[in-house]
């Protein structure tokens, strides 16, 4: 207890802190007992598949839902018990939220009139706020005479006009096409940057969460697989699950054989992943992750560690090509390469060699 | 869903055959508000328009009174159905127990009204029995108030359905998003949910209404000394036959229920329009 | 912070206790069920209690005899009930042939703007009072009537028909007229759910009219036509005032024998004929429930 006390004053307060919250339906698990800490003033992405709890987890942090286990904190008051409108939270949802029957500058007041303050200050704060995100101008619209993108923008002015600390998205962009989500991705970060308040993003999409993110928790299956800053989670994933996940990577599991230097991966027969230094013993199941970009195919060995392959599909993007092999067991790798720098054009059939240097290889042990 | 190969004289013929049921389930209706202006009634040799038989019926005090009653007891029972409907509903989309809830709550449609009212004026007179001998007091007497009760059971559902329905349309996401903005539950409904189903909660009022002024069987049977409208006109038709008065009095009905049906269906399509 | 508003006066504290989310207002919630319960399912229940009551001179006292049933079954009233039993079946039968097509044709040919409108033209006649729509049948369906009237005019008949009134046939005529809106309802809010794919991929598959009829459209629509049919038929038991206007002489359906019995002073009677029909009820209820899950028509607006 006192070593927590201590170690609380020393570090910044924690603008949201879950303490083990858990959340079942029934005998259905939505979220098994998860702790993290949001540090103040980030921008936090909560990754993750379709159903793997992560909006749960959002609602949990916003009051609209009871976890049936474990603590929430915000800004270290403890509002486990408190609803959504006694929380110093605001929330932006996927889409379909702001009332209708109101124009845009009643949605983005709503909040400011609740709280009773005086009628042109309100006006003025909603206004500026319509100004942050690029809507002056429409504030006696009706939300039905907006697109997409600009129903999105005026629930972050109704959000951010509450000048709360935590502001809270829940897959804000998802109904938007790819070219509008990304330029509203830049604007997010852009805006949250700009006002310094603590944003938590819900998405499933990883190109999005790596645009906006200060750092990643992803989550799937009920738990948090792994957290940490979009580099780390792309270049050095600890968990399998993150490595299948985020980025183009070839996933290769087998057993552990030999100690030290000797140490590998065996595969299958015949295909096996040298792995010096180890820090498990032999027998151990272990799985290993190269990213696409990593493997260079050519007509012979080009880098250290190599693996005779046939290419079964070849997608040339443009300025990229991604090819699809077989390893001699039959497995499949996929090789990414910046389409200038191949030896060749490969064409499906060939047979060619794969190959990478020894520190693009990732061990994972869960 | 308009089909572009379908055979466009089937269609008409489609529509035709409905609008013929709707004019055969109205036509017997029409037919005695025809009647009713007649200086003959019915059967007579000829035509000849009058107000006669509404001047005489408006001349009847009792008449009045019976009419003041029908009312009275209407504005009770809408006042008390539209809340109960509105948090049924609102339970209802809570509730894990949605099956035995809806059970419950529609039931009275499938209860005959006698066995209903039956039920209800024996179970009235059981507990005046027991209340007396507890409290010293009959509780239950029949009165205005056991009409009432009798004809809730009767409108609830109805108005329950109507809601339901029109509480569908609404996204819960707004309600949260007003929870988020500082709103309290109650702040929530009024702002965000209550103005976007206001035209479910107007027609049900509407309908509850008619229901009540239409109401014969329980109110019958539950009222206390006084009589409504329909158990007026009832109990007039079987002792005194079909009389003129008798087609005024329907007439006056089918006037009343129709207009309040009218001013309905306006208010909505002009809503709509705006 | 949001939480920190002004009205920190008295009242705005108890307010805001109340309608706290777990505060005592969410007891509020309960109030329809309780109702329910208090002045339907209670009564209704305690008729099975009350019907083995033994009666006395203007109540019934608490005992246990089976007077009452046996004076429901084994007397000219059981028959009455099954005659009034045949008349509903035939009632849903027609409410059936006539209305269901109308449901059908509004949900596939009709615009969705213009779906609800036409289910609304038959709220007018429902909105009309029962007994207003049973009594004007009898200037319509009677010796001089004007159906009669319109037939004799055009020389299709000589002699008035006279068996559309006072007979079983003009109870059944009462009772579909007055019901068949349900049907019309029940079953186009069934279909409502049924998305337009469906009724497209018939078309694009070229199944005949009948089989579509009886392969999609039926099963898709059988809660709510189990709904329609359920309440026409329990309902047009009880349908007040049918038998004393469109039926013959001495005709009577449950209601009516319910009512008699009350004007008789016969207690315990009325409570088995309700408990009767009660009972009825729940068994078909728990039938269609099993074979159809009634609460499929409700399922898009949860």
């Amino acid at each position: 207890m006192t070593v927590q006390e201590s170690a609380a004053r020393t570090r910044p307060v924690p603008a949201v802190e879950a303490e083990g919250i858990a959340k079942n339906y029934g005998s259905v698990t939505a979220l098994k007992p998860t702790s993290f800490a949001i540090p103040a003033g980030s921008y936090f992405v909560l990754l993750g598949p379709s159903g793997g709890g992560k909006t749960t987890t959002l609602r949990m942090i916003a009051g609209l839902i009871r976890p049936t286990g474990g603590r929430v904190r915000i800004n270290g008051a403890d509002v486990t018990d408190l609803p959504a409108d006694r929380r110093d939270t605001s929330m932006v949802f996927q889409g379909a939220a702001l009332f209708p029957h109101m124009t845009v500058e009643q949605n983005v007041a709503y909040g400011l009139t609740l709280r009773r303050l005086p009628r042109d200050r309100i006006r003025s704060e909603a206004l500026e706020m319509l100004k942050l995100v690029g809507l002056a101008g429409f504030e006696r619209r009706r939300p039905h005479e907006l697109s997409g993108g600009q129903q999105q923008r005026v629930q972050l002015a109704r959000a951010l006009v509450l000048k709360t600390s935590v502001i809270l998205l829940d897959e804000p962009l998802a109904a938007l096409d790819a070219q509008l989500r990304r330029d509203m991705c830049f604007e997010l970060k852009h805006i949250q940057e700009s006002v310094g308040i603590t944003f938590v993003h819900v998405t499933h999409n990883q190109e999005e969460a790596m645009t906006v993110a200060d750092e990643i928790a992803l989550i799937a299956d009920g738990e948090l697989v792994e957290r940490g800053t979009p580099e780390h989670m792309y270049e050095t994933p600890e968990r399998r699950f993150t490595a299948g996940f985020i980025g183009e990577n070839t996933l290769l599991d087998g057993i552990i054989h030999g100690h030290g230097q000797e140490a590998r991966l065996v595969i299958a027969e015949g295909l096996e992943i040298p792995l010096p230094n180890a820090p498990v013993g032999e027998g151990r199941p272990a799985s290993v992750s190269i990213k696409s970009e990593d493997f260079r195919l050519a007509p012979e060995a080009v880098d250290a560690v190599s693996a005779p392959v046939e290419v079964v599909d070849v997608f040339y993007l443009g300025f990229s090509t991604v090819m699809h092999v077989r390893l001699p067991d039959g497995r499949p790798a996929t090789v990414r390469s910046t389409t200038g720098a191949l030896p060749t054009r490969f064409r499906s059939g060939d047979r060619a060699v794969l190959s990478w240097r020894p520190e693009a290889v990732r061990l994972h042990l869960a | 869903m308009t089909h572009d190969y379908e055979n466009p004289w089937g269609y008409r013929l489609k529509w035709l055959y409905m609008l013929t049921v709707v004019g055969v389930l109205m036509l017997p209706v029409f037919y005695t508000l025809y009647i009713s202006f007649n200086y003959g009634g019915f059967g007579a040799a000829e035509y000849e328009f009058t107000w006669l038989w509404y001047r005489t019926l408006f001349e009847n005090q009792e008449i009045r009174t019976t009419l003041g009653w029908t009312a009275l007891i209407a504005v009770i029972v809408v006042a008390c159905t539209i809340p109960l409907a509105l948090l049924a509903a609102k339970f209802y989309q809570r509730t894990r127990f949605k099956v035995p809830f809806v059970f419950l709550m529609l039931m009275p449609l499938f209860v005959p009204a006698d066995v209903t009212a039956a039920a209800l004026l024996v179970y009235f007179k059981n507990l005046n029995t027991l209340t007396e001998s507890v409290l010293g007091l009959a509780m239950f007497e029949l009165s205005l108030w056991t009409a009432v009760i009798g004809q809730i059971t009767w409108c609830l559902p109805y108005a329950f359905v109507v809601i339901l329905v029109t509480m569908a349309r609404f996204r819960p996401e707004q309600a949260e998003a007003a929870r988020t903005c500082g709103a309290n539950a109650w702040q929530a409904f009024w702002h965000v949910e209550f103005p976007q189903i206001r035209a479910g909660v107007f027609a049900s009022t509407a309908f509850v209404a008619i229901l009540s002024f239409n109401e014969y069987v329980r109110t019958n049977f539950l009222k206390g000394g006084f009589d409504t409208f329909p158990t007026y006109l009832v109990s007039y038709m079987l002792n005194t036959g079909m009389t003129p008065e008798v087609y005024a009095m329907a007439g006056l009905f089918t006037v009343v229920s129709m207009s309040v049906v009218i001013v309905v269906l306006a208010t909505t399509m002009l809503r709509e329009r705006s | 912070m949001k939480a920190s508003g002004p009205g920190g006066a008295g009242r705005g504290i108890l307010w805001r206790r109340l309608v706290a989310d777990d505060g005592p207002g969410r007891l509020l919630f309960y109030l329809p069920a309780v109702f329910m319960t208090v002045f339907f399912l209670v009564p209704l229940g305690l008729t099975l209690v009350w019907s083995v009551f033994e009666r006395t001179m203007f109540w019934m006292k608490p005992g246990f005899t089976l007077a009452a049933y046996g004076d429901f079954f084994l007397s000219g009233r059981i028959d009455s009930f099954l005659n009034s039993v045949q008349s509903g079946l035939a009632t849903v039968a027609l409410a059936f042939a006539l209305g269901f097509p109308i449901a059908v044709f509004v949900r596939r040919s009709l615009p969705p703007a213009a779906q609800h409108k036409a289910v609304l033209l038959f709220i007018l006649p429902f909105m009309i009072s029962e007994v207003i729509r049973l009594f004007a049948l009898r200037p319509v369906l009677g010796r001089n009537g004007i159906i009669n009237d319109a037939l004799i005019g055009s020389g299709l008949i000589d002699a008035p028909l006279d068996w559309l009134i006072f007979t079983p046939t003009g109870v059944v005529i009462g009772e579909v007229l007055s019901f068949l809106p349900f049907m019309v309802f029940c079953g186009f809010l069934a279909m409502e759910g049924v998305p337009d794919y469906v009724f497209e991929l018939c078309s694009d598959l070229g199944s005949g009219v009948v089989r579509t009829f009886v392969r999609v459209i039926v099963p898709l629509a059988a809660p709510g036509i189990f709904a329609a049919t359920l309440f026409i038929f329990v309902n047009s038991l009880g349908l007040f005032l049918v038998p004393d206007l469109l039926g013959g002489p001495g005709a009577a359906n449950a209601g009516t024998l319910v009512v008699n019995a009350i004007s008789a002073l016969d207690f315990p009677l009325a409570m088995a004929i309700a408990a009767v029909m009660v009972a009825m009820m729940i068994v078909l209820l728990l039938i269609g429930h099993r074979l159809f899950d009634i609460t499929r028509i409700l399922q898009p607006y949860r």
